[in-house]
């Protein structure tokens, strides 16, 4: 039985991988906006799920015109990286500023504001999708060279897979030069260290947030489009599981981290694999893949109970 | 306007409402009488007039709703006449007794007999309320955000479900089901394990800080459907995603005769909902009650205290854990003793009622009514009930009926009564951002402050 | 132990505080008898509130030791520091706004509300009678500092002033033996600060408390206190009676600059 178990092995650490980046690009946008503002932006999730809902769109009138799929998956992610970026703009600026405005220090009212606005997005895209093709699951449209695959030492990997782990690669490359090497990265991580001082450095805190909102956005639209290139049918609530995973990894790595970010997202897609692969052979088929959600909630508990600050984080104290 | 003109004004509209819902009862008679209503809030007319008017007011929708069962705006109208009741301030205690009173158990029992969806609706917003009013000591005065509130709920509903019905045999050697009158038992023994849970759920999430504390609850929430929706192997507890069903009710032939006796036949059709109605509003009263005692307690205070300002809560010695270890418990304990009720009224439990959505339905009630508010959580409670099993059905019907009729060409795909979601989370962010105190704000001294100032004009 | 350490209110030995890469308090040590108004000054920065948190739970020492009337308390979390009869008010107040006077008195004697929450949820005769009791005590205390009329207001309709005494009463609701004041004076006009040094002075006369005070306001500290001690950038560089400070030329060179000693010597 070791021995079969092991032949899975290098497939399960494969499709972990790609998981893997799936869950650190969305991870980026929350720990980017939880760096700057100290908040869950539970509306992340939907921002993820509206450039899946993008890449799907965009195939379904391209990929008939334009008979090469990567080129159509380029525009894809332009187009999903704009539209979700400025919809996290747009979120921003209507439900989260005005909170920040009236000056409270209280953290209940931000947080259900977010929650109410990821509800709101889950049902204005249903509702968008229902008037406008009379549909509730979208399905994806794949061409070639998209789907295409090949086998590589026991591991089937399609194309779409190779084109994920690149493109997410290049994203996190992108992130982490903007981050650290570039003026507009600085004042985030200065906005995201002590607002006022950086205000007194004469950085405006609203313009900065506007454009970290905007980015973590992007990565979320462009994750979004991988996702439905990856999985093929997505629906408006598909962003939920996805997102609390991807926050579980943000957390994993140390909220507020980037790298950390990156790191727990391919922890946590790797262990999520792991688990969902070898559960049910494990407990003799009394547990099965059902129960991976779980892993990632239980990950999250106990690393919120023993080790808040995560892999990467470092404890911050309070001010009094 | 003057106190003349108020009292002239609105004793007019409440006259004139009383008429014709006893005359030609119906929607725009119903809409009318809850004009009155508001007018009797806004207006501030002399405090027998108010009194009067709601008194008339409430005559009229129940002689109209025994008319007209199926109108709904009349129902709403007894509703918006108790919501009056409670908050305008300056009514002598024992008229709101007296009218609240008579409402909840004359005009509603007559609207229900006749339309038995009322009483049904009465049950739902009582066992959401009670629930909600659990959520509000830990969320509202406590300011704990606690996502996976419909986890207790569940454990609740699930306890009685399991060995009120045929599921305990799959696991258990004896008779199930247990004898429905084991359903009041069963009603303790899920406060008793619903705290416990709560305690030790509490015990390590409740060191961390609010947001932390959310994700987890929410996690804990959702491993607590995903259980319930796959505990059916190796050993089935739960019977999966299909619930379990049938579920035992009491006995209630006592209740036939008491009822009689009162002058009151029950049929099959109505019996059991009547039950459910005058033990939901029992329970809802014992339930108030205890939120009202420990709310003018040290307990409500250090609540308070720690959702205000939690630094300074500790300088006073407030033992921080052991402080949130109580609401959480005590918001727990209420959410199991309304899951046995749900489980036995409906007589059916399924992992669907136990989702995120419902947590957060209840989470938005608290939020909508007034967070530590007491009569402003029932006014949320009531309704997000309603919208949830009301107002987006109708108006889904009415589209359809458009459609049907050629006249709006919507595809089908868009079906209101599947948009709880954008409902709620609309209501949610209105509410944050332009009033986070909620409809009914908790003022905790500010109604004797308006009454005594009321008393002096 | 000797007869004067078991003596004293408050014994501070050693304690650091780091963060991060910055020592915000280093080995700072002093002792505090009972019944005296000791206060703590120095600069802005010099890690006074810092030194306050430490004592007062909120941050726990790196190194060093705090005991309080002879027990250890180093390290304790704020509400069992409180609990042990150390009560505090803040710098900036931090009154709780959706409650009353009363209610916010009440808060203070919270572990002196001897009721269970059994009794307090069935309202039982226990439950009456201890909410009875804490009320008493609340408006005595009330009284003692003034502010009895207030007592059905809500706490944040007070003015400042009022405020600020509202800070205290809570904080005595505690029956404490030491009172921690976060600069109690900042703010306040010169009747105000009159009215405070008068309190202040009060607290210690009549309810034998021993009072500790972080005060920028010079001629109150220099007016009220027993013995003063002084902090800059973190560590103590003096300590003593007022004449002594007021002269001396290392507490004046931290405050106006090097070289300033030689001119404002002897003037406060």
């Amino acid at each position: 039985m070791l021995e079969g178990l092991l032949a899975l092995l290098p497939q399960v650490i494969f499709d972990g991988l790609l998981l893997g980046f799936v869950y650190a690009m969305i991870a980026l946008g929350y720990t980017m906006v939880y760096g700057v503002l100290e908040l869950i932006n539970f509306a992340h999730s939907e921002i993820f799920m509206i450039g899946a809902v993008v890449g799907v769109e965009v195939f379904r009138y391209l990929a008939p015109v334009i008979p090469n799929g990567v080129v159509v998956l380029v525009l894809a992610l332009i187009l999903g990286a704009i539209i979700s970026g400025v919809m996290a703009m747009i979120v921003e600026r209507l439900a989260y500023r005005p909170l920040r405005a009236r000056g409270t220090t209280n953290r209940l009212v931000p947080l259900i504001t977010a929650i109410g606005v990821s509800f709101v997005l889950q049902d204005l895209v249903r509702l968008v999708e229902g008037i406008w093709h009379n549909e509730f699951k979208l399905q994806m449209r794949l061409i070639p060279p998209l789907d295409g695959n090949f086998t590589f030492l026991t591991v089937f990997i399609q194309y779409k897979a190779l084109i994920l782990i690149l493109v997410s690669l290049l994203m996190l490359v992108g992130l982490n030069y903007l981050v650290n090497r570039t003026k507009l990265g600085t004042a985030i991580r200065a906005v995201a260290q002590d607002m006022n001082t950086a205000r007194l450095m004469g950085i405006n805190p609203d313009v900065i947030i506007s454009r970290t909102f905007l980015i973590g956005g992007a990565l979320g639209g462009v994750a979004g489009v991988l996702f439905a290139v990856q999985y093929s049918t997505i629906d408006p609530y598909v962003g939920f599981l996805p997102g609390l995973k991807a926050f579980t990894a943000a957390v994993l790595g140390g909220i507020g981290n980037i790298t950390g970010a990156m790191v727990g997202g391919l922890v946590l897609g790797q262990m999520e694999t792991l688990a969902g692969t070898y559960l049910p052979t494990l407990t003799g088929g009394n547990f099965g893949t059902e129960y991976k959600d779980v892993i990632a909630f239980l990950i999250l508990i106990l690393l919120l109970l023993f080790r808040p600050q995560g892999l990467l984080g470092q404890v911050v104290k309070e001010k009094v | 306007m003057s106190r003349q003109t108020a009292n002239v004004v609105v004793l007019g509209v409440a006259g004139l409402s009383l008429a014709l819902l006893w005359l030609t009862p119906g929607a725009l008679a119903g809409f009318l009488g809850l004009i009155g209503v508001a007018l009797t809030a806004y207006l501030r007319p002399a405090m027998a007039v108010r009194a009067g008017s709601l008194a008339l007011l409430a005559l009229g929708f129940t002689l109209a709703l025994s008319q007209v069962p199926r109108v709904s705006i009349l129902f709403y109208g007894l509703v918006a006449v108790l919501v009056a009741l409670i908050t305008i301030p300056g009514i002598p205690r024992w008229i709101k007794g007296l009218l609240g009173v008579a409402v909840l158990l004359i005009s509603v029992p007559i609207a229900g007999f006749n339309n038995t969806f009322f009483l049904e609706l009465g049950i739902q917003i009582g066992i959401y309320a009670a629930m909600a009013l659990g959520l509000n000591v830990v969320v509202g005065m406590a300011g704990l955000l606690d996502l996976g509130y419909a986890a207790f709920f569940a454990i609740g509903a699930y306890t009685w479900a399991i060995f009120g019905s045929p599921q305990a045999a799959n696991f258990l050697s004896g008779s199930f089901p247990l004898p429905g009158n084991y359903f009041y038992l069963f009603m303790a023994l899920a406060i008793i394990t619903t705290a416990i849970t709560g305690l030790l759920i509490g015990l390590p999430a409740l060191r961390l800080r609010g947001d932390y504390l959310a994700i987890v609850t929410l996690g804990l929430g959702e491993v607590v459907r995903v259980l319930a929706n796959n505990l059916d192997h190796p050993v089935n507890f739960t019977n999966g995603p299909q619930g379990i069903t049938p579920v035992s009710r009491p006995d209630i032939g006592w209740f036939h005769s008491l009822m009689s006796s009162v002058g009151v036949e029950l049929d099959a059709r109505t019996d059991y909902q009547f039950f459910f109605y005058l033990l939901v509003l029992v329970i809802i009263g014992v339930v108030v009650l205890v939120n009202i005692n420990l709310g003018n307690s040290r307990f409500g205070r250090a609540w308070i205290a720690i959702r205000e300002d939690e630094t300074a809560a500790k300088a006073m010695g407030i033992p921080m854990l052991g402080t949130k270890l109580l609401a959480f418990a005590t918001g727990a304990a209420f959410s199991g003793a309304m899951g046995v009720i749900f489980a036995a009224q409906r007589t059916f439990v399924s992992p669907e009622s136990f989702t995120l959505l419902a947590s957060i339905t209840i989470l938005g009630m608290v939020v909508l009514g007034g967070m530590g508010s007491i009569p402003g959580v029932i006014l949320g409670a009531a309704a997000l009930t309603a919208i949830n099993t009301d107002v987006l059905k109708s108006f889904s019907e009415y589209l359809n009926n458009l459609r049907q009729a050629g006249v709006l060409n919507l595809p089908n795909q868009v079906e209101p009564a599947k948009y709880e979601r954008l409902v709620f989370g609309v209501i949610l962010v209105l509410m944050m951002i332009f009033r986070p105190q909620g409809l009914i704000p908790e003022r905790r001294h500010q109604l004797e402050i308006e009454e005594a100032k009321e008393a002096q004009q | 132990m000797s007869a004067t350490a078991v003596a004293s209110a408050l014994e501070v030995q050693s304690v650091s505080k780091s963060f991060g890469g910055l020592k915000a308090v280093n080995d700072v040590s002093l002792t505090v008898r009972p019944g005296e108004i000791f206060s703590v000054i120095g600069p802005n920065g010099a890690g006074k509130t810092t030194f306050f948190n430490l004592l007062t739970g909120i941050y726990e020492p790196d190194e060093g030791s705090v005991r309080f009337f002879g027990k250890d308390i180093t390290g304790m979390s704020p509400d069992k520091v409180a609990a042990q009869g150390i009560g505090r008010t803040f710098q900036n107040i931090r009154l709780f706004a959706a409650m009353t006077v009363l209610e916010n008195v009440l808060i203070g004697h919270h572990i002196h509300t001897h009721s269970s929450y059994l009794d307090a949820m069935l309202r039982t005769p226990r439950h009456l009678e201890a909410e009875r009791r804490a009320k008493e005590r609340a408006m005595e205390l009330l009284d003692y500092m003034g502010l009895a009329r207030r007592a059905g207001e809500l706490a944040t309709s007070l003015p400042y002033g009022e405020q600020r005494r509202l800070e205290i009463a809570r904080a005595l609701a505690l029956e404490p033996k030491l009172l921690f004041l976060d600069e109690p004076a900042a703010g306040m006009n010169p009747q105000e600060t009159d009215r405070l040094k008068e309190d202040v002075r009060r607290l210690r006369k009549e309810l034998g408390l021993t009072i500790v005070l972080i005060e920028h306001d010079m001629s109150m500290v220099m007016s009220i206190s027993d013995r003063i001690a002084v902090l800059e950038y973190g560590s103590k560089i003096a300590e003593g009676l007022p004449a002594e400070i007021r002269t001396n030329t290392r507490v004046i060179e931290a405050y106006l600059g090097k070289g300033a000693a030689g001119q404002a010597g002897g003037r406060a």
